[in-house]
Formats: C-alpha cells, structure tokens, sequence
C-alpha cells in the first residue's frame, strides 16, 4: 500500500482535489488514533488501553524474544498451511479435468462440504483427534483454506485456452510434458490468486486456529492475554498480525506476482 | 470418534429438545441482526466516496484495508473486555467481520456503474435522492444481493467463534459447553446442522434468488 497516491494520468482531476483526497486519509488516521486516545483517558486501561501503551507492547512483541518465537512459529504454520493447501486444492481442481467421473464428487460433494464448514468446528475436532500439536493447527489451517483454493483453481482450469492444449497434444503425447510446459504456465496467475487469497484467509484463522490446538503461537498470546484481562496485549497481538500480514504480502507475494505476469 | 449412528441418534435428539433448539434461533437471531446492521453501515460508507470525492483515500485505502485485515477473533475478545459477554458482543463482533466485504462488494458495484445511464439520469433531474433510488440502488442490485450472499455465509463462521467466546445462548456456546464436557457427538450434530443449513439456504434460497434476479436484469 502506497503512502501517498499518485495522480491518474488519464483522470485529469485537479491536483486540488488529490491532494485533499490524500490529507483526509491521512487525517483519517491521525483522528481515529486521537480519538482511542481521549476515549482511553477515561476509561481504565484494563478496558481500553490507549495508543501509547498498545504501541509499547507491540514494540515488546516484536523485539522479547519469547514473544518473536511465537510470532515465527505462527508464520512457519501460516507459509506452510498456504503451500499443503494450494498443492491439495490443485489435486481436488485436476482430478474431474483427468477423471471426469469425479466432476460431481469434487465439486458437488466435496467443495459445498468443506466450504459450509465452520472453522471453529475443525479446530474443536482436530484437538479432540489429534492433541495439542503443530499438525492440529496445521490441520485446521489446511481443511479451512483448501476450499477457497479449489474454487480458484477451478475457474483458472475453466479458462484455460483449450487450442493451445490441443496443440500441445499434436506436438506430444506425453501428458506430463503437456502438464509442466502448458497447463501449468496458464493456470499460473490463477495458483497466484489462490495463494494470496489462502494467505490472506489463513491469518485470519491462525488466531482461531491456535486457540484451542496450540502451546505456542501468537494465537496463545492473545488468549493468554485474555484472561488475564490484559487488553492493551490483545490490541498488540491483533495489531502485529495486521503488520506481518502486510509485509509478507509486500516482499513474498507481490514478488511472486511480478515474476507470474506473462513477459 | 462417535459413528454415524450415535451422531444421527443425537440429531433426532436435538430437534425434541426444546433448550437446544431455542440455540439455534438465538444464533439465527445474532446472525440476521448482524447482518442488516452491516448492510446499512457498508452501503453508508460505500456511496460516501461516490458522493463526496475527497473520502475516497480514507475509505478505500485506509479504513477498509484495516477491517478487512483485523481478525475477526480479535474484534470478540475486545468485546469481552468491553461490553463483557452478553448478545451485544456477539453481534458486534459479527458487525465488524462482516462490514469490510460489504464495502468491498458495494464500491465494486459502484465502479462498474454505467456512466452513461447516470448522465441521462442527470439530464432528466437534479435531484439526488430521486437519481439514488432509481438510477444507482437498482443497478447495484446484483452486487447487493451478492455482498447479502457472502455475508450469510461469512457470518455463520464468525458467530460460531464469537458465540463461543462471547456469548451466553447460540450454537457456539452450545459448542463449547458440548467441548468442556467431551461430548463428541454434540460437537458432530452442532456442526452437521450448520452445514446443513448453510448449504440449504445457498441452494434452496439464494441460488433461485439470483436466477430470478438474472432473468430480471436480462429483461432490462
């Protein structure tokens, strides 16, 4: 997200108006934070902490040690999640483009299923099966995300260019080398669509996610934080995750983007 | 991990008994309220960029980016702290999912608006609310109609969540009661029943809706 935003060229609106169209986001901002601050001055900072001590534990976060382990435990779960999602999802997508028999169980089936299901349900269930442990809450990560990446794939999958296929068929017969060199590189925006929308949904439901399966996480944080009544730590938790989700998609996904986009 | 018979057993058994299935209407109840609230403050702050420009930053690119990122689970368990654990945290933390894809939706809609209808609209009349009612609002219909869809389907999950954290009737109370106790076959019947009714009310509700709507706005 760019700081300021630079005049459309072919718009031509006044420069006037940009420039105040910029200074209201920014006083946006700059009255939302004072507004929380006179809010939290008469409110005890149990309920409402006010932006200076959130900003304190949110520095506190990022810099104890104890409290970066968690945060990079949580993100190895979330790039690991998004990665066992985006490969099981591609499978469900190609399996009724091989094996047209399965079209009804995929998408029919198997997709209404897993996108009716809700995720707090996934996480109750996946402590019961499987304990307190990395794989529950990678688990529940991957049961939830999967779907968002099949719908995705799916429509790619639809779009696809048939007669390049078909003249992909003329020059070989091997379905492999058909795979890799054709099919894959046309569906590419569409796995970098899925990646990023599953990147965006899994932070989301880390914290849910780590909440009932996990020891460690940023999911424990904050419901440690819970409990004790610490407010300003649950603002800081929420917080630090909207800041790493924005980084990670400023230096790995965009990245990825550019280097998808067709030459 | 119960059978199918034990869980189907439990099933008939949740529908006879009437404490459990005032749960049910009461996580109806959260989820509509929240619902309806979410709509009219997303078509708000929506159509305010469209009719005053210099709100377009501050929306767009600053209070929306915000939400949409903020976890729906942090926006409950500052509820409890806040409101502590009553039907007003549930709905509100609901609110605060579901407002984001609200405005996403609408501004989308907006953006797609025929620019040309509108200067006709303008040519014919000046006064605002007239071009709104019945220029803009029945152009948006599709994308209103879609931003309803995803919240319905949006807010059974968030409720469960904030229910559970933070509320005292409703399906996930019920939820966590059922996982304080070990009682597996709960927890099966309470998640089959929300599967049930979410894929029901796409296919039986919504779908017809939107074919219905398709075909009105093919004979336009």
């Amino acid at each position: 997200m760019p700081l300021f935003r630079k005049p459309n060229k072919q718009n031509k609106t006044n420069s006037y108006e940009w420039i105040a169209d910029n200074l209201l986001g920014w006083v946006l901002v700059i009255g939302a934070i004072l507004g929380w601050w006179s809010i939290s001055q008469s409110i005890s900072d149990l309920v409402m902490p006010g932006p200076i001590a959130v900003g304190k534990t949110l520095i506190e976060l990022f810099i104890d040690p104890l409290f970066v382990d968690d945060i990079l435990i949580s993100t190895i779960r979330v790039i690991g999640s998004v990665i066992i999602s985006v490969l099981l999802g591609m499978m469900l997508a190609l399996l009724p483009k091989n094996y047209p028999i399965t079209e009804i169980i995929v998408q029919e089936r198997i997709k209404p299923f897993l996108n009716s299901f809700p995720s707090v349900g996934w996480a109750i269930l996946a402590v019961i099966w499987f304990g307190s442990s990395n794989f529950s809450v990678m688990f529940v990560q991957v049961a939830i995300l999967t779907p968002f990446c099949l719908v995705n794939l799916t429509e790619g999958l639809k779009d696809l260019d048939q007669e390049i296929i078909e003249m992909g068929k003329s020059f070989s017969r091997n379905k492999y080398k058909i795979f890799f060199k054709i099919t894959l590189p046309l569906l590419l925006p569409y796995i970098i669509a899925a990646i990023r929308i599953a990147y965006g949904v899994c932070w989301k439901i880390a914290l849910v996610s780590e909440l009932f399966g996990a020891e460690d996480g940023i999911g424990v944080i904050m419901l440690r934080a819970q409990t004790t009544a610490n407010a300003s730590m649950v603002f800081a938790s929420c917080f630090a995750i909207v800041i790493i989700f924005m980084l990670g998609e400023k230096l790995i996904i965009n990245p990825l983007a550019k280097l998808a986009e067709p030459k | 991990m119960p059978g199918p018979w034990p869980v189907l057993i439990r099933f008939i058994e949740f529908f006879s008994e009437m404490s459990f299935v005032m749960h049910l209407m009461w996580s109806l109840i959260h989820i509509l309220t929240a619902i309806i609230i979410s709509f009219v403050i997303g078509l708000i702050l929506a159509l305010l960029p469209f009719y005053l420009s210099i709100t377009k930053t501050a929306i767009d690119r600053r209070l929306t980016p915000f939400l949409n990122s903020y976890s729906g689970i942090g926006w409950t368990l500052l509820a409890v702290l806040w409101f502590g654990i009553n039907d007003f945290t549930v709905i509100f933390a609901i609110t605060m999912v579901l407002v984001p894809f609200t405005i996403i939706n609408i501004r989308e809609g907006l953006v797609q608006l025929n620019t040309e209808i509108l200067e006709m609209s303008k040519s014919f009349s000046r006064n605002n609310l007239k071009t709104l009612r019945l220029i803009i609002l029945p152009s948006l219909y599709p994308y209103l109609f879609a931003s309803i869809r995803i919240s319905f389907g949006v807010s059974w999950k968030v409720a469960l969540t904030a229910e559970l954290f933070g509320g005292n009737k409703g399906l996930g109370y019920l939820l966590n009661l059922a996982r304080q106790d070990f009682d597996t076959p709960l927890i099966l019947v309470v998640i089959l029943i929300i599967v049930i009714f979410v894929y029901s009310i796409e296919r039986f509700v919504f779908k017809p809706l939107q074919n219905i709507l398709a075909a009105h706005n093919a004979t336009i």
